[in-house]
């Protein structure tokens, strides 16, 4: 059985292209060119199995920003993009040309604020659009491998946790890439969650 | 009897000491709170600033995206960070007058390197506010250039063929699969040409090892002289070898390349007693040109270039023979 019913897949992925929208104006601006930025789809997991569903199509370490952040449910967001990818957008942003580990420090900066944009839209569409308030923390940027990541999913929660994930799409100066934005949620912040989408569906007269 | 400390120093005073910009505001951009870090690099004094609207306080621009983000913070009361990689200097503010003669320029100062962090706040009264965090960039910046261009330095000596000071086999290896790993994704053509100095070891046994190296330095000079567009990469292979990489020609437009790199080299009409094709310096060219297809092995082209200039020497030297 999936824990969201399709309706409510369909209200999320709304939202959260509502923000992909408002990120993808914020960069434009900075780039000085068009990003395009967008959420094809939306879907819930047991944390357990996000190994098999996200991690394993890619090979390499990841280049990762994330933000705790409180309010009606908990969760913390990481948005994760593969080196390869995480180095061509760096790239397609500054005209850089250095492998991941030699990334400068000003780099590393730079990919911050690409994520806490990305972070902070969603956050902000959510908190629009389910009529709640979101506090965060400062973005943190980080480098892990697959094994780094699984590590974290198995401690920060317990065997009663989820991850929603989402598929992002960003075309940059013309260059296509995408990533993942996983939101770790424990289970009563999960139902929190739907309980707000199933609230905000029944206000815009599909509950 | 009292546990509570008695501060023996006001906060506002650490706040003056502090070694970064503090600016706080209110929902409606009103500024509450100006350090005097911010009042000297900005050079608008505190009194001027606190209660002014932050946007109006400067006689500069103050940068769209920051004005932004500050509204975000206070709508949403999320917190954002402004890297100096993309913003650069979104204040305006400037460096110590002291530093700014120290770079020596007359023309208008430029504007310190910044990086700014936004983080919502609640007051005690329960009013959203919004704290601007700057610190200075500049120093990274610096130390980040300057580590670059040590770096540059090093890649290009590694990248870098000794004597004749053009690219080596390393540099063009690690070229030539990522060119050919991008013009597999684009769709294209890659001509891979050999080029062998004829009759070198005769040379070399004739003339010495030194008047060997000239020779090698001046046909690597002539066929550089050769290239005019930027994506061309010419390398020393082997010895007397040399092997060049260009992008989006026709295989006749190959083959005229290759024979103006021969023309060139005959031209430098340099004297060669024991060469048995002409008494100067030639050279044999194999060029191979083949459309790439993604995931194409690099070998392939490889040795066809290399069997071409194998018939090229078969077929008396001082020859181009070119294939697709």
């Amino acid at each position: 059985m999936s824990i969201l019913n399709e309706i409510e897949r369909d209200a999320l992925t709304e939202i959260f292209n509502v923000g992909a929208g408002r990120a993808a104006q914020s960069l434009s601006e900075i780039v000085g060119d068009e990003v395009r930025l967008s959420v094809p789809s939306v879907e819930v997991l047991r944390s357990g199995a996000i190994d098999e569903q996200v991690l394993p199509r890619t090979r390499g370490r990841f280049a990762t920003v994330s933000q705790n952040f409180d309010g009606p449910f908990d969760a913390e967001a990481v948005l994760l993009f593969t080196e390869d990818r995480a180095l061509s957008i760096v790239r397609d942003m500054m005209g850089s040309q250095m492998s991941l580990d030699e990334l400068a420090e000003f780099e590393r900066e730079a990919m911050c604020e690409l994520g806490n944009i990305i972070l902070n839209a969603c956050l902000s569409a959510m908190a629009d659009m389910l009529e709640i308030t979101l506090n965060s923390s400062l973005p943190q940027y980080l480098v892990s491998s697959p094994d780094d990541i699984s590590a974290r999913l198995a401690s920060a929660q317990g065997d009663e946790s989820y991850v929603l994930v989402l598929h992002i799409d960003l075309v940059i100066e013309k260059h296509q890439t995408d990533g993942h934005l996983i939101f770790l949620l424990s289970s009563s912040s999960l139902h929190a969650l739907v309980e707000h989408v199933q609230r905000y569906l029944g206000k815009i007269g599909l509950g | 009897m009292s546990t509570a400390v008695v501060p023996r120093f006001r906060a506002e005073d650490v706040l003056d000491q502090l070694h970064g910009g503090l600016i706080m505001l209110d929902a409606g951009l009103h500024i509450l709170l100006w350090n005097a870090w911010v009042a000297r690099h900005s050079r608008v004094p505190a009194d001027q600033a606190l209660g002014a609207r932050f946007e109006h306080v400067f006689d500069e621009r103050v940068s769209p995206a920051l004005l932004r983000a500050i509204d975000n913070t206070l709508g949403y009361g999320l917190p954002a960070v402004l890297s100096s990689a993309l913003h650069r200097a979104p204040l305006p503010l400037y460096p110590d007058h002291g530093a700014a003669q120290a770079a020596g320029a007359l023309a208008a100062p430029a504007r310190m390197v910044q990086s700014v962090v936004l983080t919502p706040l609640d007051s005690p009264e329960g009013e959203r506010l919004c704290l601007i965090q700057i610190s200075d960039a500049s120093n990274s910046v610096r130390r980040e250039k300057m580590l670059q261009s040590h770096s540059d330095v090093l890649k290009r000596q590694v990248g870098t063929d000794g004597l004749t000071g053009i690219h080596n086999r390393r540099h063009f290896d690690e070229h030539y699969a990522q060119t050919l790993q991008r013009v597999g994704k684009t769709g294209g053509t890659l001509s891979l040409f050999m080029v062998d100095v004829d009759f070198f070891k005769q040379y070399n046994d004739h003339y010495g090892h030194g008047p060997g190296d000239q020779v090698l330095k001046r046909v690597a000079a002539a066929l550089q002289g050769q290239l005019q567009r930027p994506g061309d990469l010419l390398a020393r292979y082997g010895g007397e070898e040399f092997i060049l990489l260009m992008e989006g020609l026709s295989p006749r437009q190959a083959a005229e390349v290759a024979e103006a790199l021969r023309e060139t080299v005959y031209a430098l009409a340099e004297p060669h007693a024991k060469s048995l094709v002409a008494h100067r310096v030639t050279i044999s060219v194999g060029v191979c040109t083949r459309a790439v297809q993604e995931g194409m092995d690099g070998r392939l082209l490889m040795s066809a270039a290399d069997a071409a200039l194998y018939r090229a020497k078969l077929g008396g030297r001082n020859k181009v023979v070119a294939t697709d």
